[in-house]
C-alpha cells in the first residue's frame, strides 16, 4: 500500500511502524515557471505527529495545502486512507475535508463573525443543530482548550496576533478531527503559551489518537512534538527521520538550520551590504 | 511581439472559460439552495445589506431620470404641438430603458463593489479557503446567497425607480411645464402597456444575476493586497455595466420578437 521511494532508506515504514493515513506521491508543485516542490514523496503515519522544518519560503505551506487539496499538484498524487484525493470534485472533497482540521498560517479567521460564531461555523455547517446550549458548550470547551474561555463574543480584530492564531486553533479542532494540519502554530506565541499548545498537540495524539502534522521553524517545539521530523530545502526532502536522527544529520544545511546558524556565504553578503549602506546616504544627501 | 499578443489571447481564452465555468456552478447552486432551509437566513442577511441601503439611492437615480427627461423632452414635442403627449414619452423611457438600466448601473457600483470587496478580502486573507477547508462549498456558502439576493431585489428595486421617475416626470410636466394632467394621464395609460413595465422588470432579473455573479467572480480571483482588491472592484464595476448594456440590448431585440408574436394573443383571451 504505501509505494516506497528508492534513494531515501528512512521513509520505508518499519514493521512496528502504523499505516500511512495521508500519502504524498512524487508531488510536484509550479506557480508558473517557479518550482516549489519537486517530486516530493512521503507518508504520514496515522496516530503520530510529523513536524515539518524548513527555510521561509521552502514551500512548507504549499506542501500541507496540498494534503486538503486546497492547492491541486502540478504533477503526482495525494492519496488519503488508501483513496486518491486530488482528482475528485470539490464537493466530492467536502466530506474528505471534515476529517481534517486545517490551523491557517494567518489564522484566516472570518472577521464579520464573533469568535464563538468562528468556532462553531464547521459544526452549524455539518450537523442539523437543534440544542444551542450543546454548541455553546463545545465552544467552551475547545476555547478553554487553548486558554481563551471569556473571548466568545469578541471580533478577530480585537484580538492580539497570538489570540487569534489560538482561536483558529479551536476552529481547526471544533469538528474533532482525525487528522489535523498545523501551519506554524507556535508563531508569535509567547514561550509559555507555545509550550502550552505543545502540550495540546500531544494530548490530543495521546488522548484521541489523532495525526498531526505541525510545520514550524520553532526546533524547541520540533523536537518536543515530533515523532518524525521532515526537512525540506529548494522543493525536497532533504532529510526525514527522529529527532535524534536530526540532531545528528551530517548534512551542513541540516545542521545550519537547527542550529540557527548563518552559513558563511549569506554572511559575506550581508557584510557587503553593510558596508555599501553606510557609505550610500549622508545626512546632506537629503537636503537640497 | 506576437507571441505576447497571442499568450494574451490564450490567457484571455481561458479566463473566460473560468468564468463560464464559475457562472454555471453559481447558478446551478443557487437553484439548488433555493430549497434548502439554511440558506434562507444568508440570503435574508443579504438582502438586508444589498436592498435596503440601496433603496434611497436608487429612488433619487428614478426621480432624476424622469424629471430630466420632461425638461429635455418638452421643447422637441412643443416645437410640433404635441406636448400632452409627453406622458407617453417619459414613461415609456423611464419603464422600458432608463429605468431598469440607470438603476441597475447605480446599483453595480453600489452593491457590485462592496461584493467583490468584501469577497476580495476575504479570498486575500485566505477565508475563502478557511471555508473549503472546513468541508464548505464557498460557492455555496458565499455566492448563492448574494446571488439570490441580487436576483430578487434588482427587479423589486427597479420598480421604485420606475415609480419615482414616472412620479417625478409628471411633476416637472405640471408645474412647471404647465402641462394638463388630465391629458397627460389620459395619453400615458394609452401609450404605455403592461407589457412595457414587465419588460423592465424583466430585465431586472438578468442585471441583478450578472451584477452578482460578475463581483463574486472578481471577488474570488482577487489578486494579493489591498491594491489587488482595489483592481477587482474597478474590473468588476467595467465589466458590469458593460454586460448590463449588452444584456440590454441582447434583451430589446429577444423581447420584441416575443412581443409580435405573443401580445396579439391577449385579444384573443380577454
Ligand atoms: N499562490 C501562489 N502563487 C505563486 N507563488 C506562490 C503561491 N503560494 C506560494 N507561492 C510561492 O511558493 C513558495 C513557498 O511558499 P510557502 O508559503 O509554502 O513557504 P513556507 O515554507 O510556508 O514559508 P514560511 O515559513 O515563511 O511560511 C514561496 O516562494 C512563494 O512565493
Ligand atoms: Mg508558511
Amino acid at each position: 500500500m504505501v509505494e516506497q521511494t528508492k534513494n531515501d532508506k528512512k521513509q520505508e515504514p518499519g514493521p512496528a511502524s502504523p499505516p500511512a493515513i495521508v500519502e504524498v506521491r512524487h508531488l510536484t508543485k509550479r506557480f508558473g515557471k517557479k518550482v516549489v516542490l519537486d517530486d516530493i514523496s512521503l507518508f504520514i503515519a496515522k496516530g503520530r505527529t510529523t513536524v515539518v522544518i524548513g527555510p521561509s519560503g521552502c514551500g512548507k505551506t504549499v506542501l500541507i495545502k496540498h494534503m486538503l487539496v486546497l492547492l491541486r499538484p502540478s504533477e503526482g498524487e495525494v492519496h488519503f486512507e488508501d483513496r486518491r484525493i486530488d482528482d475528485l470534485s470539490e464537493a466530492e472533497l467536502s466530506r474528505v475535508r471534515t476529517r481534517f482540521g486545517y490551523l491557517f498560517q494567518e489564522g484566516a479567521l472570518f472577521d464579520s463573525m464573533t469568535v464563538a460564531e468562528n468556532i462553531s461555523f464547521p459544526i452549524r455547517q455539518h450537523y442539523k443543530v437543534k440544542d444551542w446550549r450543546a454548541i455553546e458548550d463545545v465552544v467552551k470547551s475547545k476555547l478553554a482548550m487553548v486558554g481563551l474561555d471569556g473571548f466568545q463574543n469578541s471580533y478577530p480584530a480585537n484580538l492580539s496576533g497570538g489570540q487569534r492564531k489560538r482561536v483558529a486553533l479551536a476552529r481547526a479542532i471544533a469538528l474533532n478531527p482525525e487528522v489535523i494540519l498545523y501551519d506554524e502554530p507556535t508563531t508569535g506565541l509567547d514561550p509559555i503559551r507555545s509550550d502550552i499548545i505543545n502540550e495540546l498537540v500531544l494530548k490530543l495524539e495521546r488522548e484521541l489518537g489523532v495525526t498531526s502534522v505541525v510545520v514550524t521553524h520553532d526546533m524547541k517545539s520540533a523536537y518536543k512534538v515530533g515523532d518524525r521530523i521532515i526537512m525540506l530545502h529548494n522543493g525536497k526532502v532533504i532529510a526525514d527521520g527522529d529527532a535524534d536522527y536530526i540532531r545528528n544529520h551530517p548534512h551542513p544545511i541540516v545542521q545550519q538550520f537547527i542550529n540557527g546558524q548563518v552559513s558563511e556565504d549569506d554572511l559575506a553578503v550581508l557584510r557587503m551590504a553593510g558596508a555599501a549602506s553606510a557609505a550610500q546616504f549622508l545626512p546632506r544627501d537629503f537636503d537640497s | 511581439m506576437i507571441a505576447t499578443l497571442g499568450a494574451k489571447a490564450v490567457q484571455d481564452v481561458v479566463n473566460a472559460g473560468h468564468f463560464g465555468r464559475f457562472a454555471w456552478r453559481s447558478v446551478l447552486t443557487s437553484m439548488r439552495s433555493c430549497t434548502a432551509r439554511r440558506t434562507y437566513p444568508l440570503v435574508w442577511t443579504q438582502m438586508n445589506q444589498i436592498g435596503v441601503r440601496s433603496v434611497p439611492v436608487i429612488m433619487i437615480t428614478g426621480a432624476f431620470v424622469g424629471m430630466t427627461l420632461a425638461v429635455q423632452a418638452y421643447d422637441q414635442l412643443a416645437g410640433m404641438g404635441l406636448e400632452e403627449h409627453l406622458g407617453v414619452l417619459i414613461n415609456i423611457s423611464v419603464v422600458k430603458e432608463l429605468g431598469p438600466v440607470l438603476a441597475a448601473v447605480m446599483l453595480a457600483g453600489r452593491i457590485g463593489g462592496a461584493l467583490t470587496a468584501e469577497l476580495g478580502t476575504m479570498n486575500v486573507t485566505e477565508q475563502i479557503d478557511a471555508v473549503r477547508s472546513m468541508g464548505t462549498d464557498p460557492i455555496r456558502y458565499l455566492v448563492a446567497p448574494r446571488f439570490l439576493a441580487c436576483l430578487l431585489l434588482t427587479p423589486v428595486l427597479i420598480i421604485y425607480a420606475d415609480l419615482l421617475g414616472v412620479v417625478g416626470g409628471a411633476l416637472v410636466s405640471f408645474l412647471q411645464l404647465g402641462i394638463n394632467s388630465r391629458a397627460y394621464w389620459g395619453f400615458s395609460a394609452y401609450g404605455v402597456d403592461l407589457w412595457d413595465v414587465a419588460i423592465g422588470v424583466v430585465k431586472g432579473f438578468f442585471f441583478g444575476g450578472a451584477i452578482a455573479v460578475i463581483s463574486c467572480y472578481k471577488g474570488f480571483t482577487c489578486e494579493e493586497g489591498a491594491q489587488g482588491v482595489g483592481r477587482a472592484c474597478t474590473e468588476a464595476f467595467v465589466a458590469s455595466f458593460i454586460s448590463i448594456l449588452a444584456l440590454d440590448f441582447a434583451l430589446a431585440v429577444v423581447s420584441k420578437n416575443v412581443y409580435e408574436v405573443f401580445w396579439p394573443l391577449k385579444s384573443l383571451v380577454g
